[in-house]
């Protein structure tokens, strides 16, 4: 019995060490290049714990110690970020506007809004692209990247993303809902399958930000209010999908660019008028949306002083004069293509252009009397327009506004001054007035902390192909976005913008359900301390760099996830790509350590 | 005896117990076999309904024969045995039951050694499942064979304790090296080890009967009792498990990301499954058993003792004392235990010892007040007065004479907190508040098992229940101690 036993262990062991390997077996030679890593601090929000967590691993394959500052909100992370207490943090940029400017201007400059380092070769860079027309600028934004991610590592890029928003198929039709790159949802498009249903039900939308920021559109910038307000107010030209500038289904009829890219020209609609809130709906007010309504909107638009806590003059601070045109010979002029800006403004419109008229009293374009609007910059700017297109460029009534905002912007108070667009007039049951004019599609009657109601705008583009087809939209406030895709999956909403990766699969395998994807110009990066920390060598900020595998990413997203190089790369095609290279990391670190030893 | 009195029996409600438990987990492979349409369910299912029907037939045999292995007939012993073998196939239920069968005279060192037993089948069966992995641990094979030569050993000593040792010097001897072997081998992290040589100590070794026959009386009830021994089992095989896994689980199964391995379905090379990360499941519940272990066994021993000596102190001394401290263990007592940890947690940043120290601040007013409560009672007492009259130190009495007399309420609410200090620490890291996400914890595996819950849900199935059989085995564990202490049960 007992030699039985023991020739039976001995074969199991036998035949367990012939096929087992060990862990000794299949690692590879680790050898430690002189020295300890210092350790790398990773800032990121709970929301990016998948991004965290990947580049910490990453990160601890190519030998660094790393310690994760994970914040639970948003409020929390930008605290942190702001204090600059990382060496690494895991952020998201969208460019909004469609436009390379943007993506580089605030991030990448030394006194951008949220500038990440100071570096003078990159500040001549982007001004010199910003002057600039496409064809040219891939070159300078090339430059740009090679010096700011592949020479200096200032920044890693991870990905860009995709976006994709679920459609109730069986309430809506599908046809009818875009998913632009940058722009907000288009509301007025929208429209049920039955259209007998356009007046008895509201569309279900849903946000996930409860707390407005403000309804004044160059007082916010963020998830909020974008959607909403690029719904209530119209702007002088609009994206398309892919963010072409186009003035379908905006104020203007056309646009034109005068030779030099300094001057831009605006031919006006006549077919707006603002709505306003009476016995909880909208209403015509009879103000016609004009240009004079333009020029104040701009103008306090490009002041920082027009209102507290202005949030997006940056972003309209190189437009230089807007005012409108009431000189026929001014359009005489050719543009860079020899066409006369007259003969570019005036294509398509039902009636030629007999006089440009100054008044809102005297606009009639069946008659031939149109308005025009000039805008100048201050140098070569043909960006200018995506600025335009952006929610913050939205076109406010100068009569009604001026008649809230009477305080001074300095003895401004919170507490006692109620400013156009803020929160505390829409909420039900507040005792403030709605006083919100909107030139948009729909206007915000009012809201609580777990829906919005929207109206159409009676008297926006009647009975052309942008007036508003569905009456009401609702907009529900649903913060975590599993409950969300709950709400849409059972009705409780009819469109959920935001899926995410790991969810496409269960709304597209939903017969009710489908699933819209488009390109973003949302792209997701480490931001490096380069002010403080290990991260001042510039060695070790490349093999962090080139520690980072973008593959790794793409298929932990399942496929759902592009390559990038800097917030540029979904707007224009530079050809660079960041290559991770463990070779390249070692040798790196080899620097690092030479220098340090130093 | 009557069939009446045999049903009345604790043996005969111990097999009762296990045959329902024996076709609960029949019915559950029968599902899996029928949905997965795998070999290994196939085989598990039909052996667990085999070893039902024997259960059941030995349950008849049993009313006909008495409950005591002298009075069986030949086949009442062959289905004991048969039963016996049922381990193998992972069912304890009858096993465990089958091996209480063979014994004439119920001992608690022989109760001990095979449940000691048992718990080696199944470590040793769980750690050789890495078999299967791709490359294991440098250390693994030593381990596994030393592991099963363990168990071989512990068979045999089931056959040496089986038959009541007489006292004799010889077996004294013996019982001592046993003693120290069970010591050493203790270091495979089996608790149990400890508890039998313990009591080999207290029965065979020591000569002062009235110790021995306390510690009997205790572990009698502990031992008899079907539910809290399955509890210290499960308890038992989770700590030796993850105990070991340092030398027997490869760490980067767990801990790394591997993308070729993402969202696998369970296999033998993955027997939970892999997460969206492509780690190993069974390798983060394993790994992480010890960790949430660690962290409800401190959770719970840090405010024992604090809001012990606490609460000590308000009862013995003067009532300005009591107080005090009373009323600012009351203020504490009013704020939610978890909703001060996630406060804590938010200020101090999330780590494994502010995770410790916020879980534990909370269950100091609980241990207080039930400390507090026994030396009020116990200080009354005369044999306080009567060394209060011989004037030994105020200290002295309370630490010495009062709180050792107070203690068995404070054990029995220990063993039930670890079972909720288990659930608070998952809690706080399901909400991503105790330690850092990568970290195999049980509520970390299950949080990420949780945003897969439809479309793959082995990744929240797997890590809920272990977080589930551990609370229940320290509640059934608790039960029972209370039982075992409860002077009016005596």
């Amino acid at each position: 019995m007992k030699k039985w036993l023991f020739l039976l262990l001995t074969t199991v062991l036998l035949g367990l060490t012939g096929c087992l390997s060990t862990e000794s077996d299949v690692s590879e030679d680790n050898t430690e290049s002189g020295g300890e890593l210092p350790t790398i601090n990773i800032l990121g929000l709970a929301t990016s714990e998948d991004d965290v967590n990947i580049l910490r691993d990453q990160l601890a394959k190519s030998g660094f110690d790393v310690e994760l500052n994970i914040q639970p909100d948003y409020g929390s992370f930008a605290t942190q970020r702001d204090a600059k207490n990382y060496d690494l943090a895991v952020t998201n940029w969208t460019t909004v506007t469609g436009n390379p400017d943007y993506a580089v201007r605030s991030l990448f400059t030394s006194d951008g809004d949220y500038s990440l380092f100071k570096d003078e070769k990159a500040d001549t860079l982007i001004n010199q692209a910003a002057t600039e027309l496409p064809a040219d600028y891939q070159q300078t934004y090339t430059d740009l990247e090679q010096h700011i991610v592949l020479d200096e590592a200032y920044i890693a890029p991870l990905y860009i993303s995709y976006k994709a928003q679920g459609i109730n198929q069986e309430v809506l039709d599908v046809d009818t809902v875009r998913l632009p790159r940058s722009r907000a949802a288009v509301w007025e498009q929208y429209d049920f399958n039955d259209e007998s249903k356009r007046e008895t039900d509201p569309l279900l939308f849903h946000q996930s930000i409860s707390t407005l920021t403000s309804l004044d559109p160059i007082k916010g910038n963020d998830g909020s209010i974008n959607t909403l307000n690029t719904n209530m107010y119209v702007r002088l030209v609009n994206l398309t999908d892919d963010d072409a500038v186009v003035s379908d289904g905006s104020l203007s009829y056309n646009y034109a660019i005068g030779d030099g890219n300094t001057d831009y020209y605006f031919i006006l609609r006549d077919d707006i008028n603002f709505a306003k809130v009476e016995n909880d709906t909208a209403v015509d007010s009879g103000e016609l949306v004009s240009a004079e309504d333009v020029v104040f909107s701009l103008n306090r638009a490009n002041d920082r002083n027009s209102v507290p806590d202005h949030r997006t003059y940056s972003l309209h601070e190189r437009m230089e004069t807007i005012e409108v045109v009431t000189d026929m010979t001014e359009l005489d002029q050719t543009n860079a293509d020899g066409t006369s800006i007259k003969n570019e403004l005036a294509e398509g419109l039902s009636a030629p252009i007999n006089a440009l008229v100054d008044s809102e009293d005297e606009v009639n374009n069946a008659e031939g009397n149109y308005q025009v609007v000039k805008i100048t910059t201050a140098e070569p700017f043909p960006q200018v327009l995506n600025y335009l297109a952006h929610q913050s460029a939205g076109i406010v009534s100068k009569d009604q506004v001026e008649q809230i905002n009477t305080f001074t912007v300095e003895d401004y108070d919170v507490n006692t001054d109620i400013a156009y667009g803020d929160q505390r007039t829409v909420i039900e049951g507040n005792d403030t007035d709605n006083t919100l004019y909107a030139s948009g599609p729909y206007l915000l009657i009012n809201k609580n902390d777990y829906e919005a109601r929207f109206v159409k705008n009676p008297a926006y583009m009647p009975e052309t192909n942008h007036e508003p087809k569905i009456n009401e939209v609702l907009v529900k406030f649903i913060q975590d976005a599993e409950s969300a895709l709950s709400a849409l999956r059972n009705g409780e909403v009819h469109v959920l913008y935001g899926i995410k990766e790991n969810r496409y699969e269960t709304v597209e395998e939903d017969p009710s359900l489908y699933l819209q994807t488009n390109q973003s110009n949302g792209v997701t990066y480490v931001a490096m301390n380069t002010e403080a920390g290990p991260l001042t060598s510039r060695a070790l900020r490349q093999a962090v760099l080139h520690s980072i595998d973008q593959e790794e990413f793409i298929s932990f997203y399942q496929g759902n996830k592009l390559k990038t190089v800097s917030t540029v790369s979904p707007l224009v095609d530079t050809g660079l790509v960041v290559e991770h290279d463990e070779a390249q990391v070692e040798q790196l670190i080899q620097d690092y350590f030479d220098n340090t030893s130093e | 005896m009557p069939p009446q009195q045999i049903k009345q029996h604790d043996r005969y409600k111990h097999g009762q117990f296990a045959l329902v438990l024996s076709l609960v987990f029949t019915l559950f492979f029968l599902y899996l076999a029928v949905t997965r349409q795998t070999m290994v369910y196939t085989l598990i299912s039909l052996a667990f309904i085999f070893e039902s029907l024997i259960q059941q037939l030995l349950l008849r045999r049993l009313v006909k024969e008495g409950v005591s292995p002298t009075d069986h007939s030949k086949r009442t012993r062959i289905y004991t045995l048969l039963q016996v073998f049922s381990l193998f196939t992972g069912n304890i239920f009858t096993a465990s039951f089958a091996f209480r069968l063979r014994q004439a005279k119920e001992t608690i060192s022989y109760t001990f050694m095979t449940y000691i037993f048992i718990a080696d089948v199944f470590l040793v069966a769980l750690t050789a499942l890495n078999i299967f992995k791709p490359y294991v641990t440098n250390s693994f094979l030593i381990i596994l064979i030393s592991l099963i030569s363990l168990t071989v050993i512990d068979g045999l000593f089931i056959h040496y304790l089986k038959a009541d040792i007489t006292e004799t010097k010889s077996h004294r001897a013996r019982i001592k090296l046993l003693i120290v072997f069970l010591m050493i081998t203790a270091l495979t992290g089996n608790v149990l080890r400890l508890l039998l040589s313990y009591q080999l100590y207290i029965h065979y070794i020591q000569t002062d009967e009235s110790k021995r026959e306390q510690s009997n009386q205790f572990w009698q009830k502990i031992t008899r009792s079907f539910t809290s021994m399955l509890g210290l089992l499960f308890i038992v095989i989770i700590f030796s498990l993850s105990w070991m896994s340092t030398f027997t689980f490869v760490e980067s199964f767990a801990v790394e990301n591997n993308y070729q391995t993402l969202l696998l379905e369970p296999s033998l090379t993955h027997p939970f499954g892999t997460d969206n990360f492509g780690r190993d499941v069974y390798s983060r519940v394993v790994r992480g058993g010890v960790i949430s272990l660690t962290i409800g066994v401190l959770t719970t021993l840090i405010p024992m003792l604090i809001g012990g000596a606490l609460g000590a102190i308000s009862g013995y001394f003067h009532p300005l004392v009591d107080q005090t401290v009373m009323r600012v263990l009351d203020a504490l007592y009013a704020i939610p235990g978890i909703l001060l940890a996630i406060a804590i947690i938010a200020a101090f940043g999330s780590n494994t010892t502010n995770l410790v120290i916020a879980l534990s601040i909370g269950a100091i007013p609980m241990f207080a007040r039930t400390m507090r409560a026994n030396v009020l009672i116990i200080k009354k007492l005369e044999y306080i007065e009567a060394s209060r009259a011989i004037g030994e130190s105020e200290w002295k009495i309370l630490f010495k004479h009062i709180v050792p007399n107070a203690l068995a309420p404070m054990i029995v609410r220990a063993t039930l907190a670890i079972g909720t200090a288990v659930i608070a620490t998952s809690s706080l890291s399901f909400l991503g508040l105790g330690v850092e996400p990568h970290v195999p914890e049980w509520g970390n595996v299950l949080r990420v098992g949780s945003a897969y819950l439809e479309t793959e849900p082995y990744l929240a199935i797997f890590p809920g229940l272990a977080i589930i059989l551990l609370v229940l085995s320290f509640n059934f564990l608790g039960d029972g101690v209370r039982d075992a202490l409860d002077p009016k049960m005596n």
